[in-house]
């Protein structure tokens, strides 16, 4: 099935590019910060997507067919598991990273990287 | 079978006023406009299609009916602030709107205080 | 100039060199061996419907607990970082006070929305969600009173003894586990019937106990946020 790999992956790809090119291109601390957001967005989807069977559906083994069969219809919950962790420290980096940058405008009074000396490049 | 009828005219129902809160947003003037059709069109909206949902399988309707009155409490809370928030931060009607009550209550306000 | 279309060339050709990649990852087909074993054994051994929980919980219950380290360390250098920041703001916005209408509303919804984001991590083992995504909707709540309410705040010291208590308890659990059945977080209640509220061992437990944390974790960092930009 050639069209899921162009569709999904293509998506995961598409939305690392996108980020990449945030975070090399803009020069405002916020938006750097997006792009990494947009990047871990597309490792999260490349995960899941590496996770998925075709016809087989979530890994809630909620009905009587579901728990008869479990391995012949649900999806493979490894990533799944490996997402949920990486969603919360995600989320844990992000305000982290984002006080940093309260910090550094307090003291620079620009979120410009190119008009703060340490963080020439 | 009436059941059936009822659920589907529901949820055509609801996407069709959807699709007008979105034609309003692309097409009404200003701010408020805009805020008008986005909350009144999907709360109706939303709202239809949920309960049409609930009425198709009957074991959902109490949920259903939940996160319906959960759509009907905190949709005009959240545009009434997006309105009131843009209002204070001054952002201007459009030229040919024709009244303007929260003007005049400002206005009442102030003079009562004086 | 140059240093933009320096980027935009590395950009395209890191976009290439991963698709090339992925052209040769199959799509939709079954890929971990570890993957079938959680799924067929996972309810026999562990008692809980939703297979992805049970991994979060129990199979790897110590990975979870350094998670919600990190989130924990994470939230306290937020502390760390912001605590200078508020003596010094000396220009301050103008403000208005928050509407009636915001104000009785939010009232009527502060407990509901807690109440959801305990149904959602009491029933992680049953459906989707869990302990992140219920404390995640608990801090949501709180949000909400802070934007309506100008005066109300989370104390600090009661989110800290919450948060404490609520990691505490999960570590307990664990070590009452190496105890009755012979590992850390093993699990050693009753499984019960698959499906049930009352299933699954410990798992309803340990959410509980992160649900707490986490909420009262991003309650605190929230407050923190607000502390510093009034």
């Amino acid at each position: 099935m050639i069209h899921g790999q162009i569709i999904f992956y293509g998506a995961s790809v598409a939305l690392f590019v996108i980020g990449l090119y945030a975070v090399l291109i803009k020069r405002n601390l916020i938006k750097i910060m997006l792009g990494l957001s947009l990047i871990e967005g597309a490792v999260n989807l490349f995960l899941i997507n590496i996770g998925y069977i075709w016809g087989k559906t979530a890994p809630i083994l909620s009905n009587k067919e579901l728990l008869a069969h479990p391995s012949a219809k649900a999806v493979d919950p490894v990533p799944q598991a490996l997402v949920l962790t990486a969603i919360v420290i995600g989320v844990a980096v992000l305000a982290l990273a984002l006080s940093v940058i309260m910090r550094i405008y307090e003291t620079h009074g620009t979120l410009n990287v190119d008009k703060i000396k340490e963080l020439r490049w | 079978m009436i059941l059936n009828v009822i659920g589907w005219f529901l949820i055509y129902f609801g996407a069709v006023f959807l699709f007008l809160g979105a034609l309003g947003i692309v097409r009404f003037p200003d701010v408020y406009n805009r805020l008008q059709a986005g909350t009144k069109c999907t709360t109706l909206g939303a709202f239809s299609a949920i309960i049409g949902v609930g009425i198709l399988h009957p074991a959902w309707l109490a949920k259903t009916f939940i996160i319906a009155l959960f759509i009907l409490l905190t949709n005009p809370i959240s545009s009434h602030a997006l309105g009131r928030a843009s209002y204070r931060s001054g952002v201007k009607l459009w030229e040919k709107s024709v009244v303007d009550k929260c003007k005049e209550f400002a206005e009442c306000v102030e003079e009562r205080n004086e | 100039m140059i240093k933009k279309a320096f980027a935009l060339l590395l950009v395209i050709i890191i976009g290439i060199f991963l698709s090339a990649t992925f052209a040769k990852i199959p799509f939709g087909v079954p890929k971990t061996v570890v993957g079938k074993y959680y799924l067929d054994h996972g309810v026999n051994d562990l008692g809980g419907v939703n297979i992805v929980t049970s991994i979060v919980v129990l199979y790897r219950g110590f990975d979870t607990l350094g998670e919600v380290t990190v989130l924990f360390l994470a939230a306290t250098g937020l502390g760390m970082v912001l605590a200078g920041l508020r003596e010094k703001d000396e220009k301050k916005r103008k403000k208005t006070a928050p509407s009636l209408i915001m104000r009785t509303e939010t009232k009527l919804l502060f407990p509901m929305i807690i109440l959801f984001g305990a149904y959602i991590f009491i029933h992680g083992h049953l459906t989707p969600g869990g302990g992140f995504p219920g404390g995640v909707v608990i801090a949501s709540a709180f949000l909400l009173m802070f934007l309506s309410h100008e005066k109300w705040e989370a104390k600090e010291k009661y989110t800290k003894i919450t948060e404490a208590l609520a990691g505490m308890t999960y570590v307990v659990i664990g070590l009452i586990g190496l105890y009755v059945a012979g590992s850390f977080l093993e699990n050693f209640l009753p499984k019960g019937v698959p499906g049930n509220l009352f299933s699954a061992g410990i798992i309803p437990l340990i959410y509980t106990a992160i649900g707490f944390k986490v909420g009262s974790e991003l309650t605190g960092l929230l407050q923190n946020l607000r502390e510093t930009t009034e």
